[in-house]
């Protein structure tokens, strides 16, 4: 988080000293572009891409409320993008420059409108839910052949994480992913926007804090890929990723991720361009490349997560778009929920709240 | 003449007044602030006017500080870690210090080559070259079960242990260098004296070595305990989620609620806890400098 | 004279204190004691004197325990003290460099030997009392070492070293930081502090002037081998070697070869066309063996005429005149180019002398004036 911020003002001084060539600078999620497409813009355009990356919506919150990023594109997901948006954070986008908009999927533009109304500010990247990635052979081993993996009770249950403490476990260190989840767990409404309700979260996190080994929202992938982990509760094309690379070393290490039962949480990551980007005209440049069928379905290839992009689904491989886990069926669909961003106050209880179930006080 | 002699005096308030007094100012008038949905992420701002400005600041932030009992658990465990880590540096820099002021003439200065050589690689990618020695699957426990030791991997990574073996490697070299410089300092017939008097060789050094490296000592605990009370990256990346410290609660403070006002109450707190030992060292130099002149 | 005189070296049924028994010490290839045997008594003042490296340090060191010999024995009242670590020895140092603890006062540096002993605080008081007494430091007590003068900082590493009360105090070079006029008042302090408390001093230095001054006996060290034990006196009147004659004072080396003319009687031919030296030896020498004469300025008459009866008179010219003060000290330049040295006590004022420079004058000496050697 620290290295990111200081490799970045690193970058920026680097930049503010050779700026000469016109210039788009990214910022985007780590791990989440095939780095091809970058070389592929710079050819295309003749614009110098500056790519940097975060591994928490909150970094980027930080950033755009400070001012002065000075990125170009920023992806920030669904309730941030929304709070940001109310904050006077972006610009609103010059749809003429965006002639491959049309090849957006409307389930998805009218799913991020809640966030977005009348998608004036951004466009979806990627989407995906959020739930669990086991290590299916340790999983087994701890819990016996019936472990519940497609439940919420795998990792709220006390006496299921006690046992699966000795093999480790990850969450997300995002109060905004893991109180839903412990709502929709207890059978309330995830996107409920009242203390009373909210509160009732905390008991059911504080009961399995103690065995998560860490809460952080990017070192699960390689965590779970190598081994040293069994659980992950994360996002799905991390989980994926996680998946592909431990099939890729033949580790012996079997990664499967599971989108819960009782619910989970779908999540949308968007690009939008700052109020005070230096390039709004190159910024634009790049959504629109990114909204090309191919270049968007490259994408997808690579990292594993489904886009908002319905006409790059015909050049999707087989083992994305035939993903369940990826693509959902559905009924899988039905069962996703989304959430609204708190208000303020609310997210002084919220943080406060996690602050305490992550240290035990 | 004069002029100059103004000057030399002015350069270095002028370096506090612009690097230390003017961000304090700014940091300080963000905790007196309230949060809001805008940018920058407080209200009152300048924009809105001195007058206006100053009717709205409140000391509601540092109210809400003391009322919740997370912050001064989070102090206390800082200063609980920094303190215990500071005393472990001094466990195993003084000996190393001891060795290298002992060493023969000709090996010191590659002694002292080896204690600073850290510093060449990045800091961070120091601490990740821990993760890999300390994880479960690491060279640490891999070591110790192929020695036979262990059957189980230890859980070290995510843990305080982990914490205190990050900030005790960190900060060595700063526990280190000042107790070799008294060390070094130190005539060792006095030792000889001691032995001559009728002390073993430990009651010589607990007797003479040790008060004689006591501002070496003070100088390299303050050192060490200083930066670690406010440490942030070495509990994000070491510790686990047990690990509480007012670097990381200052962090989710700013980052996680964005709560820029509160984040700077929490630092403006943490200030005034470190001028304590700030003076306190400020003081020992002065009074050493004092005893050498 | 009724009083004894101090000689236990000469008392064939004394013990010695301190017994070196074929010590040998190397470091390394480096021999810095060669296979020596010395004896030191009870009560004595003994120097060991000699150039920087001759290896009085090493001795002193091992005396303390901080060196142990290579081979051979080191005993203390009879008894090897090889084995005996330095805080176990009834042996205390007085440190060149004083080595007082900086960040104890002057009474704290003085107690510290004591309360390592376990003595009870009345009697440390009452000791360390006494030494500030001894030392004439009563004022300086509560100051740490930085707040006094050099010559109280020594006056305290020696009333560090006498508190224990040691059977033997090993000095090294105790004087060498104080100037001239301080050294010589401390010199005699020295003497009367060793004599009131009776404890065997034995003191390292390179001031031939010192050692005679404060010595009972001085050994005269070269190489790591002890060349000549003997009382000042016999150092400098009856030097063993040409080594300890040239190191001890002022000498002439006349150097020839020995022909007997008598019982105990030789001249040495030590120059071709100048007239043989006589003198007397009761060491024996060979017709024609290499002999030395040496011979004291001080031991030389100096006049302006031939003079009646002496030994030995030959006839030179004055090169130079080195006025001393008390004494005046001529070079005598001989027609074969030797240079003698001679000298008298002015007894007279200056206006009064008669020989000046390029004056042409007579030499001479008796017999017996001078020491015949070997080497």
């Amino acid at each position: 988080m620290n290295y990111r911020l200081m490799s970045s003002v690193a970058a920026a001084t680097l930049m503010a000293t050779t700026a000469v060539a016109e210039e788009v600078r990214v910022y985007n999620w780590s791990d989440y572009i095939d780095e091809s497409l970058l070389d592929q813009f710079e050819q295309e355009t003749g614009i110098d891409l500056v790519y940097d990356v975060f591994d928490s919506n909150e970094v980027l919150e930080t950033k755009m409320l400070a001012g002065g990023s000075g990125y170009d594109v920023v992806v920030p997901s669904g309730t941030f993008l929304q709070r940001q948006i109310s904050a006077g954070a972006f610009q609103k986008l010059d749809q003429s420059k965006l002639p491959n908009r049309e090849n957006l999927w409307d389930v998805i533009e009218d799913r991020v409108s809640k966030y977005d109304p009348n998608n004036e500010y951004a466009i979806n990247y990627m989407w995906g839910t959020t739930g669990i990635g086991v290590n299916i052979n340790k999983v087994k081993e701890v819990l016996g052949e019936d472990a519940p993996v497609g439940s919420l009770s795998l990792i709220f249950d006390p006496a299921n994480m006690e046992k699966l403490s000795e093999c480790g476990v990850h969450f997300l260190d995002a109060p905004v992913e893991m109180i839903p989840a412990a709502l929709a767990y207890l059978g309330e409404d995830p996107d409920s926007q009242d203390v009373d309700t909210i509160e009732k979260a905390e008991p059911v996190l504080a009961a399995v804090a103690p065995y998560v080994q860490k809460f952080h929202s990017s070192e699960y992938i390689n965590a779970l890929a190598n081994g040293d982990i069994c659980v992950a509760f994360g996002w799905s094309g991390d989980i994926l990723q996680a998946r592909d690379r431990a099939a890729e070393a033949d580790n012996g290490v079997e990664i499967e991720y599971y989108a819960p039962k009782e619910g989970a949480l779908m999540w949308f990551d968007n690009m939008a361009i700052p109020v005070d980007a230096p390039n709004p005209e190159g910024a634009h440049k790049f959504l629109n490349f990114i909204m090309d069928a191919q270049n968007m379905a490259k994408a997808s290839n690579y990292v594993y997560y489904a886009n908002g992009n319905k006409a790059s689904q015909e050049f999707l491989e087989e083992d994305v778009i035939g993903d369940p886990a990826i693509y959902p069926d559905e009924a899988t669909l039905e069962n996703l929920y989304t959430t609204s961003p708190y208000d303020p106050k609310l997210q002084r209880v919220v943080t406060r709240m996690w602050t305490k179930v992550k240290s035990g006080t | 003449m004069l002029m100059r002699r103004a000057l030399l005096i002015a350069v270095p308030y002028l370096w506090l007044l612009l690097l230390f007094l003017v961000p304090f100012l700014i940091v300080f008038k963000i905790s007196l602030s309230d949060i809001a949905l805008a940018i920058p992420p407080y209200t009152p701002t300048f924009k809105d006017g001195i007058a206006e400005l100053i009717s709205q600041l409140d000391f509601e932030n540092f109210v809400f500080l003391a009322s919740d009992d997370l912050y001064w658990k989070a102090y206390l465990s800082s200063l609980q870690i920094a303190a215990l880590s500071t005393f472990m540096t001094l466990l195993v820099g003084y000996p190393i210090a001891y060795g290298m002021a002992r060493a023969p003439e000709e090996w010191r200065p590659t002694l002292m080559m080896l204690v600073i050589l850290p510093f060449w690689t990045s800091f961070l990618i120091r601490v990740y070259a821990w993760m890999g020695i300390l994880s479960s699957e690491g060279l640490l426990n891999q070591f110790l079960m192929w020695l036979g030791l262990i059957g189980e991997p230890l859980t070290i990574l995510n843990t305080n242990v982990a914490v205190y073996i990050g900030i005790v490697y960190t900060y060595l070299p700063f526990m280190i260098l000042p107790i070799y410089a008294a060390l070094d300092r130190m005539d060792e017939s006095l030792i000889e004296a001691a032995e001559d008097l009728g002390c073993s060789r430990t009651q010589a050094f607990w007797l003479v070595t040790v008060p004689l490296s006591r501002n070496g000592i003070i100088a390299g605990c303050f050192l060490v305990f200083i930066p670690a009370l406010g440490e942030f990256v070495i509990p994000s990346l070491l510790g686990g989620s047990g690990t509480l410290m007012i670097g990381k609660v200052l962090w989710e403070e700013f980052f996680n609620n964005r709560d820029w006002p509160v984040a700077s109450a929490v630092a403006v707190i943490l200030l005034l806890i470190l001028i304590v030992p700030i003076v306190l060292f400020q003081r020992n130099q002065q009074k050493q400098a004092e005893a050498e002149a | 004279m009724s009083q004894t005189i101090f000689a236990p070296w000469d008392d064939p049924n004394e013990k010695p204190l301190i017994r070196f028994e074929n010590v040998t010490k190397k470091f390394g290839e480096f021999v810095a004691i060669d296979d020596l045997s010395l004896d030191i008594y009870t009560q004595e003042f003994f120097a060991l004197l000699g150039p920087s490296g001759c290896g009085k340090t090493t001795m002193m060191r091992m005396l303390a325990g901080f060196e142990n010999p290579t081979r051979g024995t080191i005993e203390l009242s009879g008894q090897n003290i090889v084995p005996v670590p330095p805080n176990k020895r009834a042996v205390n140092m007085m440190f060149q460099s004083y080595a007082l603890f900086p960040h104890l006062s002057v009474r704290e540096n003085i107690a510290f030997g004591l309360k390592r002993d376990k003595m009870d605080k009345e009697r440390i008081e009452a000791r360390v009392a006494e030494m500030l007494k001894l030392t004439r430091l009563e004022k300086f007590a509560q100051r740490k070492p930085h707040q006094i003068s050099g010559g109280q900082r020594q006056r305290v590493a020696l009333a560090r070293s006498l508190a224990k009360a040691p059977k033997l105090l090993l000095l090294d070079e105790p004087l060498g930081a104080l100037d001239k006029k301080l050294r010589q008042d401390t010199q005699f302090e020295l003497m009367d502090i060793q004599e009131s408390t009776g404890t065997t001093f034995v003191i390292v230095t390179h001031d031939q002037e010192e050692a005679m001054t404060v010595a009972s006996r001085v050994a005269v060290m070269d190489e790591g081998r002890i060349i000549q034990v003997a009382t000042p006196a016999n150092i400098y009147e009856y030097p063993n070697s040409v080594y300890v004659a040239d190191f001890i004072g002022d000498v002439n080396i006349l150097e020839g070869r020995a022909k007997p003319v008598g019982e105990d009687r030789y001249e040495v031919l030590w120059h071709e066309g100048v007239a043989p030296v006589t003198a007397t030896s009761s060491a024996p020498f060979s017709d024609g063996q290499t002999a030395h004469l040496a011979i004291r300025p001080e031991k030389i008459a100096i006049s302006t005429d031939r003079p009646d009866n002496a030994d030995n008179a030959m006839e030179g010219k004055v090169l130079d005149i080195a006025y001393l003060g008390n004494l005046s000290t001529y070079h005598v330049g001989l027609p074969g180019g030797q240079v003698i040295k001679a000298q008298t006590a002015n007894t007279r004022r200056i206006a009064r002398r008669d020989i000046t420079w390029e004056d042409p004058v007579w030499i001479s000496w008796s017999a017996t004036a001078g020491v015949l050697l070997a080497e």
